[in-house]
């Protein structure tokens, strides 16, 4: 019955859209035709989707009822842990309760989802994506180190990622307006970074009489850690800080442990001793930024391109003469330019199949849905006449989606677009609402070589793992501390340096090491 | 009874099994003593009942999961299906520096917390009770009670705010005497000063409450008394009012002991920093890092248990102690 109204429901909304679509006079709607459709009768798959902005899935999204009426597909919402906010929370609560929905995706499910696949909890995904799904395989084998990067310690893959677009994330910024002030130029290199930093501490460049700057802040102070690229160290080797890193013959290693990262950070603790480095750079928090630059306080910093140029925007009336500019990273002292971040080009959010899916096969296919061109548009732009129009073969946004006064995000999240299921984001969204300022610094970070290959991840196997847990906690943390000890000086690095190494050693990290070694080999060296 | 049994000893052998006759005897009417208890004072169960089911769901039950502390834990397998490790979590707890550092500074957070923090609202219940002026005292009273009901992490925010080293009260205080100012949070002598004080900030008004009720509930006649045989107010203070309250102090510190080693972590996690790891990470801190964030519940609960236990035995001590020397006790 039910079933039977909501078909005759569904033709009637397909009718109407198409009504839409013709006077309009756009291009054929994708979903005109069936050659999307998995099942004839309409099938309903449950759905665990816990993600940061909606603990979970709603079955009124706009971006839902078209895929719906394009694949015959309707997922119903089944999301444990609605009254957390935190993911691995309500992947715990979900998989400890036992039943499971047909589909379990979200934020960071790579680790569940490796650990208890290989457990049977969810489905491996290998041969029904080989048979079944050919827009997935097609993205493959395009880039196979993905796929090799999401494969669990027995050789299966088990979810279907969400994958970024877009390669450059965050980038150096510089108060241009103060180094005019001050008759400098952007400064290309360390000693000239150095020179700018001591100018913004001594020439008083917001001109208020005190010596109230701070020449570098960040938001998150590890971002301070990062400045260690610049003596040719490392400060993490992806997206996530302290990251393990892999070397340029192929081992994978901390960059926490390495003779470079000693040197690195003296000079460091040097620069936040002259006063170069925000004093109050640990205890400050997320709000330094908004703060310090408001106040007209905060001279460089090392944050994402869009929502620090929308700073230039939001205080032009507040603080005169406000330009705050992205620039090239300085060349370090062996001369090589260095972004250390940039966009992951794989996320651990996605969805994956559980073991209790009778299913599979039209799961897999409605997964590949959105790997096809209609659903890729569906998933990055919403519904298409809706939020955007084709326009020369482009998606673009509608000028009302454009011009609103929500972000564009926030926007799509409430259409059901850009939400974390399995899906290949697509640049050209987010591009089409980057401001000018920030346009200019992509281009100018694109123009030139500065990337660093990624470290992926690696799937332990259960013995590596209790490896791994054993001892990366209480090493990870030993090795903050000292490295704190070492900026605030309470502690002298080149003293320590011996000891830390051999406590380091005493506390397994040779055996870190070795299992991290142990899984990168199987996993990536086929 | 035991224990009179005891002394008795083998000689009233013949006693005791008639003693025990007659009560296998008695039954039938015992049963019916009960049911008619029951019957009249049923309304006192029926508001013991919602109590009582708490304490089974959200206290007993979950003693089940404790077990993990000795499995290998797998959220999948379930707590029934996962190995059994036996002691492994615990060796690897006391292998681990970290986790020893923790215990010391679990232990010695608390007992700084515990001379500084418990004698505070015992004194600021004497001295609200010795203010004469009423609007004075409920003004002073809603003040001190205030922190009480502000979030911890709104609380953190006033105190980094207020330890800054360049916008902050304090070291702008210090730098009128011409003092260098001092980076308090990022200093690890200065964590727990700041952490204690802050507790007894938050939390001494409000528990005052409970010695102001014991301190109104003196019969004034002492007082009256007091005042014909010339004492003076500081005399009675001493005399009566500390005295009269002891029981409960008595209680209060039982009980304080009893959670001493739940240090209120949330308020470390939002002020420590790895810098102060030294002397802020506490047992439950360590078990938030190495379990929750790590996922290695199987530890985290071998902790937790390890934690409850040296608090269990402290209870206990304290609990034999003060019967011994004041006839004062929990139980």
């Amino acid at each position: 019955m039910t079933v039977l109204r909501k078909r005759e429901e569904t033709m009637r909304k397909f009718t109407l859209a198409s009504v839409i679509m013709a006077t309009t006079a756009l291009t054929t709607p994708a979903f005109a035709d069936d050659h999307l459709k998995i099942v004839d009768e309409p099938l309903e798959l449950t759905i665990h989707l816990h993600w940061p902005r909606q603990q979970g899935y709603n079955e009124n999204f706009p971006v839902e009822k078209a895929a719906r009426e394009m694949t015959g597909i309707y997922l119903k919402d089944a999301t444990a842990g609605r009254n957390s906010t935190d993911s691995m929370e309500a992947m715990n609560l979900l998989i400890a309760q036992g039943n499971m929905p047909d589909i379990v995706g979200g934020h960071r499910i790579r680790q569940p989802v490796n650990q208890y696949g290989p457990e049977g909890a969810f489905l491996p995904l290998n041969d029904l994506v080989a048979e079944h799904a050919p827009h997935i395989q097609a993205f493959w084998d395009a880039h196979p180190e993905l796929q090799q990067a999401i494969t669990a310690y027995d050789g299966n893959y088990y979810y279907i990622p969400y994958l970024p677009d877009g390669m450059f994330g965050r980038a150096w910024y510089v108060r241009q307006d103060w180094l005019d002030k001050l008759g400098l130029e952007q400064p290309q290199n360390v000693d000239e970074l150095h020179d700018v930093l001591v100018a913004f501490r001594d020439g008083d460049p917001n001109g208020n009489g005190r010596k109230d700057e701070v020449p570098f802040f960040a938001r998150e102070w590890e971002e301070v850690i990062r400045l260690v690229t610049l003596w040719d160290a490392r400060s993490t080797g992806s997206d996530t800080f302290h990251d393990f890193y892999v070397t340029d013959d192929g081992k994978v290693v901390h960059p926490y442990a390495q003779d470079g990262y000693r040197d690195a950070m003296s000079h460091i603790a040097e620069w936040y001793a002259e006063g170069l480095i925000d004093a109050e750079i640990f205890t400050r928090g997320s709000s330094a930024r908004d703060y310090l630059l408001s106040e007209n306080l905060g001279g460089m910093t090392h944050d994402w391109f869009a929502s620090t140029s929308g700073y230039n925007a939001a205080l032009k009336d507040k603080v005169e003469g406000f330009d705050f500019k992205p620039f090239l990273p300085p060349a370090s002292v062996s001369g090589v330019r260095m972004e250390e971040h940039r966009r992951t080009p794989l996320k651990p959010d996605g969805w994956a199949i559980s073991y209790m899916n009778e299913h599979p096969v039209e799961t897999i296919k409605y997964f590949d849905f959105w790997f096809t061109e209609e659903g890729r548009n569906l998933s990055n732009f919403g519904v298409e006449g809706e939020t955007w129009d084709m326009i020369d073969g482009e998606p673009i946004f509608k000028p009302e989606v454009l011009n609103s006064d929500k972000p564009v995000n926030t926007q799509m999240y409430e259409v059901g677009a850009q939400i974390y299921r399995g899906y290949w984001m697509d640049y050209r969204y987010e591009w089409q609402w980057t401001d000018e300022d920030a346009r200019e610094g992509i281009k100018l970070y694109e123009a030139n070589d500065l990337l660093v290959d990624q470290f992926l991840g690696v799937s332990f196997n259960e013995e590596e793992q209790s490896v791994y847990d054993k001892y990366w906690p209480s090493l990870y943390t030993y090795m903050l501390e000292r490295q704190q000890a070492w900026i605030l000086g309470s502690g002298d690095i080149e003293a320590d340096w011996d000891s830390y190494i051999q406590t380091l050693d005493k506390m397994g990290y040779s055996q870190v090491i070795e299992v991290m070694n142990s899984a990168y080999q199987r996993q990536y060296d086929e | 009874m035991t224990m009179t049994d005891n002394k008795i000893g083998g000689s009233t052998e013949e006693l005791v099994v008639e003693a025990g006759e007659a009560q296998r005897n008695r039954r039938p009417s015992r049963m019916n003593r009960v049911g008619d208890h029951l019957r009249r004072e049923w309304q006192l169960y029926l508001l013991l009942l919602p109590t009582i089911l708490w304490l089974l769901i959200f206290l007993y039950k979950p003693m089940y999961g404790l077990q993990i502390a000795f499995k290998d834990y797998s959220v999948f397998r379930g707590v029934a299906g996962s190995p059994w490790v036996g002691l492994e979590h615990f060796y690897t707890l006391f292998e681990n520096d970290q986790f020893i550092r923790a215990l010391r500074n679990t232990i010695y957070i608390s007992l700084l917390g515990l001379v500084f923090g418990f004698p505070m609202p015992i004194i600021l219940a004497l001295m609200f009770n010795e203010v004469v002026n009423q609007l004075f005292k409920k003004t002073a009273q809603t003040i001190v009670y205030l922190p009480h009901f502000i979030s911890s992490v709104i609380i953190a925010g006033i105190v980094i705010t207020a330890f800054s080293p360049s916008a902050g009260i304090v070291n702008t205080v210090m730098g009128w005497f011409g003092l260098n100012p001092i980076y308090f949070l990022t200093k690890a002598e200065w964590f727990r000063p700041i952490f204690v004080g802050t507790g007894i900030w938050q939390e001494a008004g409000f528990q005052s409450i409970v010695y102001l009720a014991a301190i109104a509930g003196i019969s004034p006649t002492l007082y009256e008394s007091a005042v014909v045989d010339g004492a003076t107010r500081f005399q009675m203070m001493w005399k009566i009012t500390l005295p009269m309250i002891l029981p409960t102090i008595i209680i209060m510190l039982i009980i304080r002991i009893g959670n001493m080693l739940e240090v209120s972590f949330e308020m470390i996690i939002l002020l420590y920093q790895p810098a102060t790891y030294e002397t802020a990470d506490v047992v439950n801190t360590f078990i938030y890092r190495q379990g929750i964030q790590g996922g290695q519940y199987d530890l985290a609960a071998a902790a937790g248990l390890f934690n409850a236990f040296v608090a269990f035995v402290l209870v206990m001590t304290a609990n034999t102690i003060s019967k011994r020397y004041s006839r004062t006790s929990l139980w």
